[in-house]
């Protein structure tokens, strides 16, 4: 039963810009464990329910909690104090930081040293950065980059840069972790270490979303997928029943047709 | 890692192992030593110039930081160094109190300032900093004539009162804007290594990315101009103590421009020698053109345009010159 | 009573004063509005450029450089005014593409390479330029109006109004919205990028010397007068929310109305001041210009 509390829940989700409704009352759970996958043809509104889930839109209606805490109305920076974080779809490193202190900002957040640390040679600022530094690394390795901490993210190849980027949101050892079509842009052999990476970090507190274009991906690591069309969900439920399900087949080979 | 990446060539470890016996901090240690011994070297009013060159690198300092760090370009800190300036002249010359007490206040004003006149563009494109900076350097001049009971008006302020009593007053006003620029550039080369630091870094990349870590981007936008209107006052209190007259004529919109020019000249670099550089610029070029002013804007428009054309083009001239090298 | 006499000897008077070099900060902000639109540049050399021209039509009809009529000056110092705005852009169109903000600092470069040259062609000394127009002045419902006042006024309107024909109907116009609005989708539709910039730089100079002109017979001509109108423009073009051409119009008759009372009522001796507090005061209310407060705000 831990399972089902510690889940991030959307009860009713309805967003909609200037009339046009991209969302049309959504109920989800992701819960704790699990890898769940939110696919669908483009326009489905995937990215705008993933926004809504990280607090970059406010939904116009609904509730969105955290473990049953409400979390609607606060902005992305406290939704990340509260562990829910995301991977970017177009890589959003800092490229005049290293490779080691982009993924330290994935925990700055939890960092106390104040202003004066940050001009002075004082022994806290130190401290944390050296244990900022340690827990980098550590992330660093355990997605297998163990020698790039010292490099700037425009000297790795863009699928290195996708795993620093998901490195920076599991440093911060998040409860909950969101990634925006992590397989975009790799290459087959970077998609199967990505593959790798991502079922080696799920874990039994951990809740995990997936927003994929890659169905092979999807369908190999989810253990549940929602299947969004229109802003309305057509299919729930395990890869395999998903890919069965007529529906979901008629729409993905039925965009096939339109092409 | 692959044979092929590690491989160096002969030309480049050479390079590299120069480059790493002339880290930053040997060179700045170098060049901190050289200076200190100058004034021995050197007459009075070199001492003189030299003294107001750490002091405008100060303020060049401040502006490319602004730019490195925020993103945001100012056209305006002649305001922030006119209320180090007046915070020192104001207090020695009305009430004698000296730099102990002075230099904070600077300090604090600054920041204080830059936090609210970030504060309404706080949310907005970058651009409307810098409109809003042109209008407070054109206010400047007309703010410090006006308060005139305060600041002396157009005869300006003079600041005799010692640092540290006994030591020759030339010394004083040399040494004092060295140490703070030092210090400046010191406290600025730690901030790169901070959490605050790398989070107005990743602000000015990826707002969201930022955002979705944390740092807000009200709160980057904020701190950074907090942070450069703090430097800009510094550079203001050392110019008013170098410099030993705090006057209207300091602070006109034409030293605003100047004091970016600087920046640009130095590549908008946070090191010593590269603001050293900057500093130099800015003090420099106007005493050399003195005889002939009209050609100041003209040189000094000339010589951002280059650098900014510069700093486009180097790249594939960069990569050209190697064609060519491995050609040959 | 006497409430009444202010009200009609001072106030009037001093709006309607104000709403004609509004019109000319108007002018002064379209141009740095459409600059910033369509390629995201705020062009600080304007001010100087428009001095620069002003004085050009100076030099050319009082005998410094050449004795011609003062239309054939102004027709002179047009093109000049052109050729200038095409050849800055031309130099800096590469770092445009690259980052705005250098091209940004850019710009202050030309502004200071005018200045520069304004300086050394034609000194420091204050010269008077005036418009050859009419001289007379009548009283309209107790308000004074010159030849001067209905000259600006004229202009302005003939120029505005030309400017959103232009920009409504002409096939530059239509390509000058399209890329406001979203200019990757612009340039995958086949408009050219670079020849609308081109389109925004050159309109913008124009409208500078048409506002310079109109404006120096008010005060002198200075190697300052017209940088300093220019922070007036500034000033218009924020209130108006910097993206918005209508909004630079109205943001342009206020500043020039509010710059009139504050100077009488307040003081003259803080008007920079007074731009600077009035451009924070608007960025915190309306933060997107004057109109979208109007309208109401966008979700």
């Amino acid at each position: 039963m831990d399972q089902m509390t510690n889940a991030l829940r959307g009860e009713g989700i309805a967003l909609s810009f200037g009339g046009i409704k991209v969302l049309k009352g959504l109920d989800v759970e992701f819960r704790a464990g699990e890898i769940t996958g939110l696919i669908g043809p483009n326009g489905a509104g995937k990215t705008s329910l993933f926004n809504c889930l990280t607090g970059a839109y406010s939904p116009q209606q609904g509730t969105i909690s955290y473990a049953g805490m409400p979390l609607n109305g606060l902005p992305p920076a406290a939704r990340a104090a509260k562990g829910i974080v995301r991977s970017f779809q177009h890589v959003a490193l800092c490229p005049d930081l290293t490779v080691r202190e982009n993924v330290m900002m994935g925990i700055a957040r939890n960092c106390t040293a104040g202003w004066l640390s940050a001009f002075l040679p004082l022994p806290r600022g130190r401290t944390e950065r050296e244990e900022m530094a340690r827990a980098a690394d550590t992330a660093l390795s355990d997605l297998g980059l163990p020698d790039v901490g010292d490099k700037f993210p425009g000297e790795l190849p863009p699928g290195m840069q996708r795993l620093v980027e998901i490195a920076r949101a599991v440093v911060g050892k998040p409860s909950v972790l969101m990634l925006d079509e992590p397989a975009a842009g790799l290459n087959n052999s970077e998609t199967r270490d990505l593959t790798a990476v991502l079922r080696k970090l799920a874990s039994t507190d951990l809740v995990m979303v997936v927003v994929e274009h890659d169905m092979d991906l999807v369908m190999s690591i989810c253990d549940r997928i929602y299947v969004l069309n229109f802003g309305e969900f057509v299919a729930v439920g395990s890869p395999e029943e998903v890919r069965n399900n007529p529906d979901v087949v008629r729409i993905y080979l039925g965009s096939d047709d339109d092409e | 890692m692959s044979n092929h990446a590690t491989h160096i060539t002969p030309d480049q470890s050479v390079f590299t192992r120069l480059s790493s016996v002339a880290t930053p901090g040997v060179t700045a240690g170098i060049l901190v030593a050289a200076l200190i011994v100058m004034p021995f070297l050197l007459g009075g009013s070199w001492t003189f110039t030299l003294g107001l060159c750490f002091a405008n690198s100060i303020g060049v300092l401040a502006v490319s930081l602004l730019v490195r760090y925020g993103g945001e370009v100012s056209i305006g800190h002649t305001f922030f160094t006119a209320l180090g300036a007046y915070s020192i002249g104001v207090l020695d010359a009305r009430f004698g109190i000296s730099l102990w007490a002075s230099v904070p206040l600077a300090l604090l004003l600054g920041v204080t300032f830059g936090i609210l006149f970030a504060w309404p563009s706080r949310n907005l494109h970058g651009i409307y900093l810098a409109v809003t900076t042109l209008a407070l350097a054109l206010a400047v001049p007309e703010m410090i004539n006006n308060f005139d009971i305060l600041t002396g008006g157009y005869e300006g302020l003079y600041v005799a009162t010692p640092f540290i009593p006994g030591m020759s007053m030339g010394m004083q006003r040399y040494y004092f804007a060295l140490v703070m620029l030092v210090i400046v550039c010191f406290a600025v080369a730690r901030l790169r290594l901070s959490r605050q630091g790398m989070a107005l870094l990743l602000a000015k990349t990826h707002p969201a990315a930022a955002d979705a870590f944390g740092t807000r981007r009200v709160w980057a936008r904020i701190s950074i101009m907090g942070i450069s209107g703090g430097i800009g006052a510094l550079c203001g209190a050392a110019l008013a103590f170098s410099g030993s007259t705090v006057s209207p004529g300091g602070f006109t919109f034409w030293q605003a421009i100047f004091l970016l020019v600087g920046s640009v000249v130095s590549f908008y670099g946070l090191s010593l020698p590269r603001v050293l550089l900057g500093g130099a610029f800015v003090t420099l070029v106007p005493q050399l053109l003195s005889a002939s002013g009209a050609w100041i804007p003209v040189f000094y428009g000339l010589a951002l345009l280059g650098m900014i054309l510069l700093g486009h083009y180097m790249p594939r001239i960069r990569k050209a010159m190697s064609r060519i090298s491995e050609v040959s | 009573m006497s409430f009444w006499d202010s009200l009609i000897y001072d106030l009037f008077p001093l709006i309607w004063s104000g709403t004609i070099t509004g019109c000319l900060y108007a002018l002064g902000a379209l141009g740095l509005v459409m600059i910033f639109k369509c390629s995201k540049v705020v062009n600080f050399s304007h001010g100087n450029v428009a001095g620069l021209t002003a004085f050009l039509v100076y030099g050319l009809s009082s005998g410094v450089l050449m004795s011609l009529s003062w239309g054939a000056a102004v027709l002179l110092a047009m093109l000049a005014a052109v050729a200038i705005a095409f050849l800055i852009y031309s130099i800096i169109s590469p770092v445009v593409f690259e980052s705005d903000l250098t091209s940004t600092i850019a710009t202050l470069g030309f502004g200071l390479i005018a200045q520069g040259i304004t300086l050394l062609v034609f000194g420091a000394d204050i010269v008077a330029l005036d418009l050859p127009i009419p001289r007379f002045a009548m009283s309209v419902l107790g308000l004074l109006v010159t030849g001067y006042d209905l000259t600006v006024l004229v202009v302005a309107i003939a120029t505005i109004g030309a400017l959103f024909i232009v920009i409504d109907y002409t096939k530059l116009g239509i390509a000058f919205r399209a890329i406001s609005e979203n200019p990757f989708a612009a340039e995958v539709c086949g408009l050219n990028l670079k020849s609308v910039h081109y389109f925004a730089w050159i309109t913008a100079a124009i409208l500078g010397v048409i506002g310079a002109l109109l404006i120096v017979p008010t005060t002198f001509l200075s190697v300052t007068t017209v940088a300093t109108f220019m922070l007036q423009a500034f000033a218009a073009a924020v209130i108006g929310g910097f993206a918005s051409l209508p909004g630079a119009l109205i943001g342009g008759i206020l500043v020039g109305v509010m710059m009139n009372l504050f100077t009488f009522y307040v003081s003259p001796e803080y008007s920079s001041t007074f731009l600077l507090g009035a451009i924070l005061v608007a960025l915190n209310i309306f933060p997107n210009g004057i109109l979208q407060k109007v309208g109401g705000t966008r979700v």
